[in-house]
């Protein structure tokens, strides 16, 4: 026993030497692993086992005001071809010409390249992108992309604009909200298995990037679509070289349709011109013409420099001024002011600027928001030319009087005759009401806003009923009546500036007419303009129709109640075919003041018409025939004077 | 004799430093033993129970991880799908393409006078 100690301690101490030289080594290696190549094996595992995905920006929607989208994104593919791994590469080039519809000697081209990554298609179709995936080529592959379409073509094309490629607004309100509407590009680092796919094991956190928000117009999808076909129905048949038609909501400033011709499609947008996609409504300002007599108008009124029956003497239709001639399209004598805007003289309006001075009316061309953009939220608005009545010739107050020696753009037009429509009030425009967030957040939000009171309601209703003598018998725009209400407007014949020549071209014309309607309780105002018609230049008999079209279906559209209900007549077929369920009952009962007709048993068109011509208020309940009525057939009525009836069948 | 007097004189240091300590009986001893060897493979049993709870429950994450990445593959596509729905439905009631087919396959006109009255 006491001589095996030692050998036992020795057998100890070896051991123990051994483990710790064993301990040693593995810390040494443990720290070289760790430390010292720490990093870099972490960084070839993780390449293993993790990859970084990037989540595309989800570009939010554009909407109409009822909700209808008028532009989405949706995932695509794009094709990419890897020419180093390609081995049969004449097949593959057959097959991917075939499929994309390519020339083969470009996608040759391609698989010929030196570079290790090539685009063969970008943003290719959902079946496009099917019959390539089933082709399996190893060095072929698709990369999700988003991709813009807009689902109503070109109806509102330069208004909505268009975005690149890479999801960045170029044009338009695509541009001008690329911000709220763009969303995030991120990335997210996720742990994926051996074939490749992923593993959500960090939860779906990572992945959650901001989509963009959707943005919701003023624009009417229904309104826009009318003026886009009545404007290019008009300038076909006058063969104009391009146009314009707004309608503009005079009590907010809110844009509900503004059409451009020519047309602009953004699915297509690199191949059409610049000036298909240019928004001439506020990029292009035009001499306005004869329009631009109901600013002076208005000062004019406003100043209490002229009234309203003052009498002019409008010279027969020449009248020398400053050293020029000036005439009239047809010779008159003495009128009254209204009658000399109804027939559009210049001699009459050249006096009427002479008695208001240039300075007082340059005031209101200021007023009135010339010369000054609208600030309208669409990029590319121009302030139109206004020169300072310092620089004007004598001659110039005279032909700032008809609309001559200064621009304006179409928008500012609608704008000026939106205030005198609404009362005096110069709104600003808007065509964006808001953008909202994916959550349901106010990113923006737009609302009427009024820039400056510019004249009195009391002038306003005057130049109003004076604009309403335009479109009756005798005036210029008799052609933009509109059965059932009364408009207000004024025709415009501008002449356009000879750029190479200097002075006015002789045959170029702008024709134009910028109205309100109903002229007492205005809803809408629209400006129309076509350039450089050819077969008639007059605006009266240009423009002025596609006014009244616009404006019949648009106040239709609005569900605005006709003003003159004997204009309607009962449509004498529907009368007799429809089936009845209850007898007619008199229907010419001559309304008591102080007893109710008689309604039981007429059809609701028949009933809504009775209480038309009698002048009741009615409140309607169900559908059909009327079976009652409150208050009953020859009982009184009650303090609101309404009468319910319900219907049924 | 020497020994005990050895004993009882305390004559060897060593011996003398060490008190005597009386050994327990071997039985104790074999279950203090057995007690110990017991809390051991328990302490065994509980590590290897946790290593297979961990590796469990790391299956269970990957597990979750596919269901997860399945589920929000269909999420992707299935929203995918709606927005292509819904460009399908604006593309077909656009008012270009509704006004062409009420005109030429209904054969509908605009409205006349009097044939829309807009209700108070």
């Amino acid at each position: 026993m006491r001589r095996a100690q030692p050998t036992n301690r020795l057998r100890l101490g070896v051991a123990k030497s051994l483990f710790l030289v064993m301990i040693l080594v593995v810390a040494g290696r443990a720290f070289y692993l760790q430390v010292l190549q720490g990093d870099d094996l972490m960084r070839l595992g993780q390449r293993q086992h993790l990859k970084e995905w990037t989540v595309l920006p989800k570009r939010g929607a554009v909407l109409d005001r009822n909700g209808e989208p008028l532009a989405l994104s949706l995932e695509s593919q794009s094709v990419y071809v890897r020419p180093q791994r390609i081995r049969n590469s004449a097949a593959a080039i057959r097959e991917l010409s075939r499929i994309l519809k390519l020339n083969a000697a470009e996608v040759k081209q391609k698989f010929q390249s030196d570079k290790p990554f090539v685009w063969i298609k970008r943003q290719i179709s959902p079946a496009e992108a099917a019959q390539i995936q089933a082709l399996a080529i190893d060095g072929i592959g698709m990369h999700y992309e988003p991709r813009r379409y807009y689902p109503q073509g070109q109806l509102a094309g330069q208004v909505i604009g268009f975005v690149g490629r890479d999801s960045e607004g170029l044009e338009g309100l695509e541009l001008r909200y690329n911000d709220y509407i763009r969303g995030e590009t991120g990335s997210s680092v996720g742990e994926r298995d051996a074939l490749g796919r992923r593993v959500l094991v960090e939860g779906v956190e990572g992945l959650q990037i901001p989509p963009g928000g959707d943005i919701h117009l003023t624009l009417d999808t229904s309104i826009q679509h009318l003026a886009e076909r009545e404007l290019e129905a008009s300038i076909i048949k006058y063969r104009a070289k391009a146009g314009v038609a707004i309608a503009v909501d005079p009590r907010t400033g809110e844009i509900l349709a503004l059409a451009n011709y020519p047309t602009f499609n953004p699915n297509n947008y690199s191949s059409e011109s610049a000036q298909q996609r240019r928004n001439r409504a506020v990029t292009d300002s035009f001499e306005p013409g004869s329009t631009f007599k109901t600013i002076l108008a208005a000062a004019a009124i406003e100043e209490s420099v002229v009234d309203k029956e003052d009498l002019f003497f409008c010279e027969y239709g020449k009248y020398g001024y400053a050293g020029r001639i000036i005439h009239d399209t047809h010779p008159h004598g003495w009128l009254p002011f209204s009658k000399i805007l109804q027939v559009s003289s210049n001699i009459g309006f050249t006096k009427v600027a002479d008695k208001l001075k240039k300075d007082r009316y340059f005031k209101y061309i200021e007023k009135f928001g010339f010369g000054q953009p609208s600030g309208v939220d669409m990029p590319g608005e121009v302030a139109g030319l206004l020169r300072r009545p310092e620089s004007w010739a004598a001659i110039d107050l005279a032909t700032h009087a008809f609309g001559q020696g200064l621009s304006a753009t179409p928008l500012q037009m609608t704008m000026a005759y939106a205030a005198i429509a609404n009362g005096g009030f110069l709104m600003r425009p808007y065509i964006v009401r808001r953008a909202l967030s994916p959550k349901g957040e106010v990113l923006v939000q737009n609302q009427p806003h009024v820039v400056r009171r510019v004249i009195s309601e009391k002038t306003a209703r005057t130049v109003a009923s004076m604009l309403q003598e335009v479109t009756n018998d005798g005036g210029t725009g008799t052609m933009a009546q509109v059965e059932g209400f009364d408009v207000a407007g004024k025709t415009g014949t501008a002449q356009k500036v000879d750029l190479v020549n200097g002075g006015y071209d002789p045959r170029k014309r702008v024709a134009s007419f910028v109205g309100f309607v109903p002229a007492q309780d205005p809803r809408l105002v629209l400006t129309v303009m076509v350039d450089e018609p050819e077969v008639n230049v007059y605006g009266g008999v240009v423009a002025a129709p596609v006014f009244q079209k616009i404006a019949r279906g648009a106040l239709r559209h609005l569900g605005v109640a006709t003003q003159a209900p004997e204009l309607i007549p009962m449509p004498a077929e529907r009368l007799e075919t429809a089936p009845r369920r209850a007898p007619r009952r008199n229907m010419q009962t001559v309304v008591d003041a102080g007893a109710a007709p008689d309604f039981v048993g007429l059809s609701l068109r028949e009933a809504v018409e009775k209480a038309r011509n009698l002048n009741l208020k009615i409140k309607i309940h169900g559908n059909g025939y009327v079976i009652k009525q409150s208050p009953g057939a020859g009982g009184r009525w009650d303090e609101n004077g309404i009468l319910v009836l319900t219907l049924q069948g | 004799m020497k020994t005990k007097a050895a004993t009882a004189l305390n004559l060897n240091p060593r011996r003398a430093a060490v008190p005597k300590v009386q050994r327990p009986p071997r039985r104790v001893e074999r279950r203090q033993s057995r007690a110990h060897l017991a809390g051991l493979c328990a302490l065994g049993l509980g590590l290897f129970l946790l290593g297979l709870a961990h590796v469990w429950l790391r299956l269970q994450v990957v597990h979750m991880g596919y269901v997860l990445s399945t589920t929000s593959k269909l999420q992707s596509r299935l929203e995918q799908e709606n927005r292509e729905l819904k460009l399908e439905l604006a593309t077909l009631t656009s008012p270009d393409r509704l006004e062409a087919m009420a005109r030429k396959r209904l054969g509908l006109v605009p409205p006349g006078k009097g044939q829309v009255i807009v209700l108070p």
